[in-house]
């Protein structure tokens, strides 16, 4: 298959799965709650919903950025599935990728004019800057691998054994960095109920649809990340299963923990990116 | 690549069955789930299904993507009904078709 249709491959599994995740999630955690909560395809049926609704754009909303950040946000992910499954590519690129998302979400916030976008707005830089360290465990995983290719990382660990079990305070903050992105988890400030939904309040119709969909795939690259670089080179089945188990433990975790305000989110989080980086390098010396 | 084509055709099988089954689901029960009996025509595509996505192999005739598909459809058809329907059926489906995976896989 040439490269535009293996793209498209990916990017479709992509988004399928990453929206069947997110249903799963809400129905785990509906269940703990003892809730009947919705169908497991409830998320990827709102999405397709939006695509189909009446788009409508606020008078006070920066144009044409108001539009044009949705676009981008679909762009960066699907970026991400190119430099991830496509072409395993390097780790470096993910780092930016990641980068380019909290601005996204910063400035899909400012541009809507809207005041909780705005205060979703001002919420994605303080967790940006517990987020982007978290990241930093790429660091970690080229100090020990001395590579942020992906695939030169999946041999590594056919030959030294997976990642999770050598430096396991890493694979502990990129957990954390997935819980963050998750809906309705303690560190999701940035869409908090306290501020509707954050910096997509404002976005209606097919505008959130396109929201919607970047999400999916981002909430699939980043499990994504996780198992290929912590676990391994795994089969699809794999994958599925490692992503079922993952978005099953978020589940647990968001429906037993209440959301964290804004300085304690990011005090929480920059304690166990502190923890993690300093335990891990002390790891690697000893 | 080959993987990953299936990997998607059985992704789209589940999606797709689980929106037959809400649909079907809904128009079959305006209540919801209280009475808490098992569906026999749910029970009898739970077995099918998953039988077909786990015991693929018993069935030599028909390749295994087809098995797999036509399986994975028909659990997501059962799994996708309205919340609360379902839930014994898919239950008693993956036991027994689990049951016979072990004994076609471990002991036999």
């Amino acid at each position: 298959m040439n490269l535009m249709g293996n793209i498209i491959l990916n990017v479709a599994i992509a988004f399928l799965v990453g929206s069947v995740l997110f249903g799963l999630q809400r129905k785990i955690m509906a269940r703990i709650q003892m809730r009947p909560g919705p169908p497991i395809i409830q998320h990827l049926l709102h999405t397709f919903k939006f695509f189909i609704k009446e788009s409508a754009f606020p008078k006070t909303a920066a144009m044409p950025f108001y539009i044009a950040i949705t676009a981008m946000l679909c762009v960066i992910w699907v970026a991400a599935v190119i430099v991830g499954p496509v072409t395993e590519g390097s780790l470096l690129l993910f780092f930016a990728i990641y980068a380019i998302h909290k601005i996204v979400e910063h400035n899909a916030g400012s541009s809507s004019g809207s005041p909780y976008g705005k205060l979703s707005c001002v919420r994605a830089v303080y967790s940006a800057a517990a987020e982007v360290p978290l990241f930093a465990v790429l660091i970690i995983i080229y100090l020990k691998t001395g590579t942020m290719i992906i695939s030169n990382i999946v041999t590594f660990q056919s030959q030294h054994g997976a990642l999770l079990l050598s430096i396991p305070l890493a694979a502990l903050m990129f957990f954390v960095l997935i819980l963050s992105k998750s809906p309705y988890s303690p560190f999701a400030i940035t869409k908090g109920k306290d501020i509707v939904s954050g910096y997509e309040t404002e976005h209606f119709g097919l505008l959130r649809g396109y929201l919607m969909f970047s999400e999916s795939i981002a909430w699939y690259m980043l499990l994504w990340i996780f198992l290929t670089v912590f676990i391994g080179g795994l089969n699809p089945v794999g994958y599925l299963i490692g992503m079922v188990i993952i978005t099953a433990f978020v589940a647990l975790i968001n429906a037993v923990t209440p959301i964290l305000n804004p300085n304690h989110s990011v005090m929480t989080q920059v304690t166990l990116a502190f923890i993690g980086i300093a335990g891990s390098i002390i790891t690697l010396l000893y | 690549m080959n993987d990953q084509i299936l990997y998607l055709v059985y992704i789209l099988s589940f999606v797709i069955g689980s929106i037959v089954g809400l649909v079907l689901s809904y128009k079959k029960y305006t209540e919801p789930f209280v009475t808490r009996n098992i569906d026999l025509i749910a029970l009898i595509l739970a077995i099918i299904g998953w039988m077909l996505a786990i015991n693929y192999p018993l069935l030599t005739m028909i390749p295994s993507y087809i098995s797999i598909t036509i399986g994975v459809f028909l659990i997501a058809m059962v799994i996708g009904m309205r919340p609360g329907y379902g839930r014994y059926e898919t239950i008693i489906g993956f036991a027994l078709a689990g049951l016979i995976w072990i004994l076609r896989t471990v002991i036999l």
